[in-house]
């Protein structure tokens, strides 16, 4: 190459762009002008062309399509594999410190108070087995923006799918399910909760599968209470947040004795399977079995998910005044 | 409100435009020495992880090819599998070459000819020229997939080019040449 006169090395890479169809209108000129004097170029011209024209053959190639297949089942069982495990993360900052949500393919799987740091290294899903994370997008953050809507009183429901594979056995899987449909606003004892599942006497068992909630807040165990209106246990030691999610939805709440517990007298009954809400003195209550009742905090709430006062102690034309 | 959870139906389609043409460049990518269907899976389980991240309005296309370029230069980066793969295609080619061409078959061994100065380029020359003449990527997205310029990426193929029209006319096998001299 060293050899060649200055011209032909300086058009060098103008001529091979030209040969594989890449160079500028401009470049191309110059090539072609190049080329009608010199015949070495001109040659080299035609080998990096004819050259092109091999590949692009090259190109055209395909693999057998039974390999492909066959190469596409076995990617697609991997991927199967993975999705079963694989769980996209987020972490957040909120007014309860950094919160940590997880989706599977099939909804919402994880929601998570970092106590011990602000990233995933503090999360305990990182001792799940049979768990993959990885960072997750956009969607999260709309499940980020509903839950900060909903601490600071301005939503109520949550509609995104669930996923409880998080759950530890089928027992604390009903037991959550349960507990989603327990309404905004509402309180009931982990006794109510027990015979709502058809296992009246495990108000302790049932107690025992929340404390492992995978999704506080979306799975409402906040309005989970002790069957004497002690607010008890919540997310290990956090009773200061059960209490503050409850008075987010409007929960009256009251330190007694030193345990903070819900103003019972404060707040409307409701009797299992009823359709009417009661004040908590309604003579009718006296008059049936005493078994653990769900609590209101207000009228409106009640209605809200189709309650109606009840005829007897007329709730609506004696509101409790706070 | 939550829209469909996770981009399920998106990464199947991900999979279904792109596997072959993926499983194509790593097969040539890595030559005789390694297993290109391993490379190609783990490049979608790789991409199948980050998905839920990847901006929008990313070229998936150039994303894969990122992805499965790095497991190709990871896979290389062991010298000896480097030079393991250069000894096989050496062999290879002696055998391609060995034995009088009929002029029938001379194109189409030209082609394997070609094919077999390709695996002898430098790793980034091969990917580069590969992703370029084969498989038509932009020069950005080959820049991008080899952490340099497109600048370079050019220059990559340039020189790939350079070298393959030399390698083939040791060979006296210039397409270009035949029957003009």
């Amino acid at each position: 190459m060293n050899d060649k006169p200055v011209a032909c090395v300086r058009i060098a890479d103008d001529l091979l762009a030209a040969a594989i169809g890449e160079a500028s209108p401009q470049a191309g000129r110059r090539v072609e002008r190049h080329l009608t004097a010199c015949g070495s170029c001109r040659r080299e011209f035609e080998e990096y062309h004819a050259l092109d024209q091999t590949v692009v053959a090259l190109r055209e190639e395909v693999l057998p399509k039974a390999e492909v297949s066959e190469a596409r089942d076995r990617l697609e069982t991997r991927l199967a594999d993975l999705r079963q495990r694989l769980l996209a993360y987020r972490v957040f900052p909120s007014p309860l410190g950094h919160i940590l949500i997880a989706q599977s393919e099939l909804g919402i799987t994880a929601i998570e108070y970092l106590e011990r740091g602000t990233s995933l290294k503090a999360s305990r899903l990182n001792d799940e087995p049979n768990v993959e994370l990885v960072e997750g997008g956009d969607k999260l953050e709309a499940a980020y923006r509903d839950l900060l809507e909903y601490l600071t009183g301005r939503r109520r429901r949550f509609e995104w799918p669930l996923d409880l594979r998080l759950a530890r056995s089928a027992f604390q899987r009903s037991i959550l399910q349960a507990t989603a449909a327990i309404p905004y606003g509402a309180v009931v004892s982990y006794a109510g909760l027990a015979q709502e599942v058809g296992r009246a006497s495990a108000a302790r068992a049932v107690a025992q599968a929340l404390r492992w909630n995978p999704l506080p807040i979306v799975i409402p165990c906040h309005r989970v209470i002790g069957v004497s209106g002690a607010l008890t246990g919540y997310a290990g030691n956090k009773l200061g947040l059960k209490q503050r999610l409850l008075s987010v939805e409007g929960v009256p709440t009251t330190r007694a004795a030193g345990a903070l517990g819900i103003q019972s007298d404060a707040m409307y009954v409701l009797y299992p399977g009823d359709r009417e809400y009661c004040l908590p003195t309604c003579p009718s209550l006296d008059r049936r079995e005493p078994v653990p009742l769900t609590r209101f905090a207000s009228r409106e709430h009640a209605e809200a998910v189709g309650f109606a006062p009840c005829t007897a102690c007329r709730p609506d034309l004696h509101p409790i005044s706070r | 409100m939550l829209q469909g959870v996770m981009s399920q139906g998106a990464f199947d389609a991900v999979v279904s435009t792109h596997h072959a043409e993926i499983l194509r460049y790593l097969r040539r990518a890595i030559g005789a020495a390694g297993d290109a269907e391993d490379l190609s899976q783990e490049t979608f389980v790789r991409a199948y992880r980050a998905y839920e991240s990847l901006p929008k309005d990313a070229n998936v296309r150039a994303w894969l090819f990122a992805i499965a370029t790095n497991l190709t230069k990871n896979h290389f980066r062991s010298e000896a599998r480097r030079r393991r793969a250069y000894g096989e295609v050496q062999a290879t080619m002696r055998e391609t070459t060995g034995g009088a061409p009929e002029a029938e078959v001379v194109s189409r061994e030209t082609g394997a000819l070609v094919d077999g100065i390709i695996q002898t380029l430098p790793l980034k020359q091969r990917l580069a020229f590969m992703q370029r003449k084969l498989h038509g990527m932009e020069y950005e997205a080959i820049g991008y997939s080899l952490g340099c310029s497109a600048e370079s990426a050019r220059a990559h193929v340039f020189q790939a080019l350079r070298k393959i029209r030399h390698g083939l006319d040791g060979y006296g096998r210039l397409p270009g040449s035949q029957g003009d001299e």
